[in-house]
């Protein structure tokens, strides 16, 4: 990296400009991508009885990797914000549910248009998120146990209201057009999913509130003593994620047609591994949207990717497997990351050693 | 030291992927089984009777499904499937029109669909392979009962709710074929349990005492046969006082070899998976079309087709002789 920092070359300038947006852990992840998508690229496609050339390598497959991705994406882009002021929030899947159902209540039950039902399902979201905003930042309390706490709430209340049983269905075709066609050539929920990226982005990166983030998670007390409305920035973080949990639970909704009290249950915690995989510190203080983004993306992949691996078919537990590869999938990249710096270390102490064995020679 | 760390990364990707390609070649016919859930011992020995099939009809069988009864997974299991582009989906539907979607999305591609166990939307399966009809299940338990009696004396039942429909529906069955066939025999009493254990022992308990002449209860929701298994046992009339229904084997093993219940009805959870499988190569062949009246299944011979319902035929009883060959 010092190397081509210090390259006079100005044909390399260009590429080099790109790759500054990028740190090094996200270089690492896209190459880990790409590695993915090629392997599932050739292992996983196949022409099947019929002549049709079906798996990993079709433009179908492309689209469903997309679409299911588009849930979890967003309540990962929720949790970046989250996780660099050094908090977390184990609400927002169960929050997703709630939201599902109450979306499906408002326009079932209380007869609503699907426009009306959504900017309610909406403010719901963000009502919800400001439930754990004043927990958090009025009563002090941590972050990890108010959101377990609503963690059990959300999901509760989700299943009083149906008491288990209720699914809403049969929902309009235009309503079913966010979550099941394509819109200008892609799924139409990436739009969604893309537009929130981008609005995320802008925040975390573009504006002073994301440094004011990134200084929150880094040292709350100095962010404090600076100046910076810590409570007010973090109560916005938390009301952003509810709010982003309920756009999720719309487009879950219409993906599936259906909902249920048991929307998005374990979400939150794909959400979470996608972000850290994407060189989010949960520790807080460092974190990028489009670390995060790869991060889906990489999960996303490689569960889809496994599912049409034949030896995984044969196996019938695509499921299981894809759950732990992507438990190996977040060693690997955490070990990656602490990997130069310990290697540094080592040769810097190797350094010093053999540096103090030569003044000791005579 | 970047570009060739993403050559090394491409080149092991496409070194391996090789690899496994050259293994996956294969022809078969691919048929994919989607239980509620798959750690069900219901739809495991369902998928024993499929295993059997797939292997006399040389396909290949993929059976997935969520571990816990999740409807969003079992429509991303299905649209995995349609890319994946097999050949057959059969799926036991926990959602009927959560699961219709992705149906009609599989049909549309050129893929064959039939239901089975729990039918989906009409329109997004080309058949369902139905396990057992009411009239089935009802005249197998009143025949069942008249047989244990000698078909003559009292007789009560005890009920999940009596409100439910497809309970009412049985008992409405039973009744029918009491009145028909069974002259000598009297339904003295039909109490629910509200599907609760506890509560079908107790009403089985009073029922008891309040109808010395009682000669047998039957239970139609599975909850309701050990529980009055355990009130029999209790009062000291086992044998004196005969206890069936419909039911689980495994709830009932242990009542069935103390001879406290004489036989527990369902149906033949294997034949069930068996019969799917052979329902759903026939359709991809094309030899079972719309309008077919009778579908072949090797071992286990013809089957009746009722409009797009293919029919299991009667119920199966278990009792002493055969429960223990049956885990779920």
């Amino acid at each position: 990296m010092s190397t081509a920092a210090h390259a006079p070359a100005s044909s390399n300038r260009h590429r080099r400009d790109w790759r500054a947006l990028l740190t090094r852990h996200e270089m690492l992840l896209l190459y880990v991508l790409i590695a993915e998508w090629l392997f599932f690229y050739f292992a996983g496609t196949s022409t099947n009885r019929r002549g049709v050339i079906v798996g990993f390598g079709t433009w179908d497959r492309q689209f469903d990797i997309l679409r299911h991705s588009c849930e979890i994406g967003l309540l990962a882009l929720a949790l970046t914000p989250v996780i660099i002021t050094a908090g977390i929030d184990l609400s927002v899947g169960s929050l997703l549910g709630l939201c599902a159902i109450l979306f499906g209540k408002l326009w079932h039950d209380a007869g609503l248009s699907i426009p009306v039902a959504i900017g309610l399902t909406l403010g719901i979201g963000a009502l919800a998120g400001a439930l754990n905003a004043i927990l958090i930042t009025a009563l002090r309390l941590p972050p990890l146990i108010v959101t377990l706490g609503t963690y059990s709430l959300f999901r509760g209340l989700a299943e009083a209201i149906t008491r288990g049983s209720i699914t809403y269905t049969d929902f309009p075709e235009t309503f079913l057009f966010i979550g099941q066609e394509r819109w200008l050539g892609l799924p139409t929920q990436a739009w969604v999913f893309l537009s929130v990226a981008l609005a995320i982005g802008l925040l975390v990166h573009r504006t002073t509130y994301g440094r004011a983030f990134r200084t929150i998670g880094l040292a709350p007390e100095g962010a404090r003593y600076a100046g910076l409305p810590v409570e007010r920035r973090l109560a916005l973080v938390y009301v952003l994620a509810g709010l982003i949990a309920a756009i999720a639970a719309i487009i879950y909704t219409a993906r599936l047609g259906q909902a249920k009290a048991d929307a998005g249950s374990g979400y939150e915690l794909f959400a979470i591994t996608a972000v850290v995989l994407g060189g989010t510190s949960i520790f807080g203080g460092k974190g990028t949207i489009p670390g995060t983004l790869l991060g889906v993306a990489a999960i996303a992949v490689l569960k889809n990717g496994l599912a049409c691996l034949p030896v995984v078919m044969r196996l019938n537990a695509a499921e299981e497997m894809s759950g732990l590869f992507t438990g190996a999938l977040l060693l690997a990249a955490l070990t990656a990351s602490v990997l130069p710096k310990i290697l540094s270390n080592l040769r810097s102490r190797r350094h010093t050693a053999t540096q103090s064995t030569s003044t000791l020679s005579p | 030291m970047k570009n060739s760390l993403l050559r090394f990364c491409a080149a092991g990707a496409v070194l391996l992927a090789s690899l496994l390609t050259a293994s996956a070649a294969d022809s078969k016919l691919i048929v994919a089984m989607l239980p509620k859930s798959k750690g069900n011992a219901y739809f495991i020995s369902c998928k024993a009777g499929a295993d059997k099939a797939a292997k006399e009809l040389g396909i290949q069988l993929l059976f997935d499904g969520p571990t816990d009864s999740n409807a969003a997974k079992q429509n991303e299991i299905v649209e995995n499937w349609i890319t994946l582009g097999v050949d057959v989906i059969a799926v036991a539907a926990e959602n009927k029109e959560g699961i219709s979607t992705a149906l009609r999305k599989a049909q549309k591609q050129g893929i064959k669909v039939l239901t089975y166990d729990a039918d989906a939307m009409a329109d997004a399966r080309s058949f369902f392979v139905n396990q057992a009809t009411p009239q089935g299940i009802g005249q197998t338990l009143m025949d069942e009962a008249a047989r244990l009696v000698g078909a003559e004396g009292e007789f009560a039942m005890i009920v999940g709710s009596l409100t439910a429909a497809n309970q009412r529906e049985w008992q409405k069955y039973v009744e029918a074929r009491l009145k028909e066939k069974f002259p000598k025999m009297k339904l003295v009493a039909v109490r629910p349990c509200d599907d609760l254990k506890d509560k079908a022992q107790s009403e089985a308990t009073a029922l008891l005492s309040a109808n010395p002449k009682l000669k047998l209860i039957m239970a139609i929701c599975s909850p309701g046969v050990p529980g009055a298994a355990e009130a029999v046992k209790q009062a000291g009339l086992t044998g004196k006082v005969k206890v069936m229904g419909l039911g689980l084997p495994n709830e009932n093993k242990r009542y069935v070899h103390a001879g406290v219940t004489d036989s527990v009805i369902l149906w033949n959870t294997g034949d069930l998976g068996y019969l799917t499988i052979y329902a759903g190569v026939a359709l991809a062949k094309d030899e079972l079309k719309k309008g077919a009246k009778s579908l072949k299944a090797g071992a286990l011979g013809s089957f009746a087709i009722e409009g797009d319902n293919i029919l299991l035929g009667q119920p199966f009883i278990f009792n002493q002789g055969n429960i223990d060959r049956f885990d779920f």
